[in-house]
């Protein structure tokens, strides 16, 4: 009886490293590829994944008040090109290429970011 | 022999217990809110998604409370009653005043290289409403005179406080680093013991460690490139950037960024193309980032070894590129592109 008990909880000790063992083994959720996310007002509308353009696009956001971004995607970064906001904050700040410091555009509530890339950051200064 | 067996099996489950990170029943939740003239982003891990989402709520609400209280452009903020109340006393709420008596001292702590009294200056400029201008020496000089701190007056007894006639006040300088320490005390109070609350693009507060107990990793931008320059490991403290890229124009080909030399009324040029500051406080950060960056390296660095008292690290970055970084960063600091040197300041 003593032994049977033994035997039981030494399997369901071993059955529990293996669980995590293939925790610790799972592949990592792939994060290597930078991905543009943009938001307007919190509310994700686009993703892209910089890695898989291959040439230079633009297109047009428009804000819940109507005003608008132009923005700008090449190979592996990204921009807001133009845009009718006062400041022109966004546009001045470039292109942006990994997940430092987001591009936003507060008049219009848009905000690009970009997660991914290797660099692995949890945020951003500067 | 079968007890030993038990044991080796015990062990071997504990330690990968251990191993694949014990973070057991946290959960993590975020939020993005639009304050203080910037976007914010919170996140916590609490025991739970009610804890955790209930922590993020009350930091939003506190984040929208202290918004209304310290906007400059807020109407009925005490900042704008204040600006507006021409040379009168104003009432402040309990927050504001704080707020202004922290602000305050460290204006004096960096002899007025912060100077929070600049916001006719600003207005000048057209950095609040981005109806940019460059203004002439004598507009300039006229608008320096009337960058005092020291005229403010504070009645803390009463709550109160007096700005002479024609002179601003703007607390977006300290405003977002106060903000961090109120939230982060807040939660803490709360038990929350992982958070990372990203105050807009400039002040960082970290709350713990990430809930797995490795540092926050956060990325300081090189402010001359679309890169970041290395990345900061954080534990429990803030950190907080100053830079000339952040916010600027450009006019006949010269650019006119937003951080202001108290003394000229016009964009600081000292040499630095940015600073970060990392210390217990979001309002040292903030403060002296912005101080630091208008004083230049060597009297920054003089700053640095003048107090020691407020255990404070620095990221130095010239307009040349050249990166320097205090002693107690060696650790903590990894430039990204190892060619570039980083200079180690004693």
């Amino acid at each position: 009886m003593k032994r049977r008990m033994t035997i039981l909880l030494a399997a369901a000790l071993l059955l529990a490293a293996a669980a995590s063992l293939a925790a610790i083994l799972r592949p990592a959720p792939e994060t290597d590829r930078p991905v543009a996310r943009i938001t307007l007002d919190g509310e994700l509308i686009r993703e892209i994944d910089l890695s898989r353009i291959t040439a230079p696009e633009t297109f047009v956001v428009t804000a819940a008040d109507g005003g608008s971004n132009t923005i700008a995607v090449e190979p592996g970064r990204i921009r807001v090109s133009a845009a009718d906001c006062p400041d022109q904050i966004c546009v001045s700040q470039g292109f942006i290429s990994d997940g430092t410091v987001p591009i936003v555009c507060l008049p219009h509530k848009l905000m690009i970011s970009i997660s991914g890339g290797g660099s692995d950051l949890d945020g951003a200064a500067g | 022999m079968r007890r030993r067996l038990l044991s080796l099996a015990l062990c071997a489950g504990l330690l990968l217990g251990l191993l694949s990170g014990c973070s057991c029943g946290l959960v993590d939740a975020d939020t993005q809110v639009f304050a203080m003239d910037t976007v914010m982003q919170l996140q916590v891990s609490a025991s739970g998604k009610a804890a955790a989402q209930g922590a993020l709520d009350g930091a939003v609400a506190q984040l929208n409370d202290l918004d209304k209280t310290l906007s400059v452009s807020g109407t009925d903020s005490d900042v704008q009653r204040l600006n507006a109340a021409e040379g009168t006393w104003v009432t402040l709420s309990e927050t504001g005043a704080d707020l202004l008596k922290q602000a305050l001292e460290l204006c004096a702590l960096t002899d007025g290289a912060l100077d929070i009294t600049a916001y006719p200056a600003m207005e000048a400029w057209g950095f609040p409403t981005g109806t940019y201008r460059v203004p002439d020496e004598t507009e300039l000089a006229a608008l320096a005179a009337n960058i005092d701190y020291t005229r403010v007056e504070l009645d803390e007894e009463n709550g109160r406080a007096r700005l002479p006639e024609g002179m601003g006040l703007d607390l977006g300088a300290v405003g977002k680093g106060y903000a961090g320490d109120r939230l982060a005390e807040n939660l803490r109070a709360h038990g929350v013991s992982y958070a990372l609350l990203n105050l807009g693009q400039s002040t960082i507060m970290a709350i713990g460690s990430k809930a797995d107990g490795t540092p926050w990793r956060i990325g300081v931008q090189d402010p001359a490139g679309e890169d970041y320059l290395g990345v900061l490991e954080l534990t429990n403290q803030a950190v907080g950037t100053s830079a000339g890229n952040q916010r600027y124009f450009e006019q006949d080909g010269v650019r006119y960024w937003h951080i202001l030399d108290p003394a000229t009324a016009a964009p600081a040029r000292s040499g630095l193309a940015s600073v970060t500051v990392v210390a217990d406080s979001g309002l040292l950060c903030d403060g002296l980032s912005t101080a630091l960056f208008v004083m230049g390296a060597d009297r920054a660095l003089e700053f640095w070894h003048d107090h020691p008292e407020l255990n404070i690290q620095l990221v130095l970055v010239a307009d040349d590129g050249s990166v320097s970084i205090t002693p107690g960063l060696r650790d903590r600091f990894t430039i990204r592109d190892p060619e570039r040197g980083v200079t180690v300041l004693q």
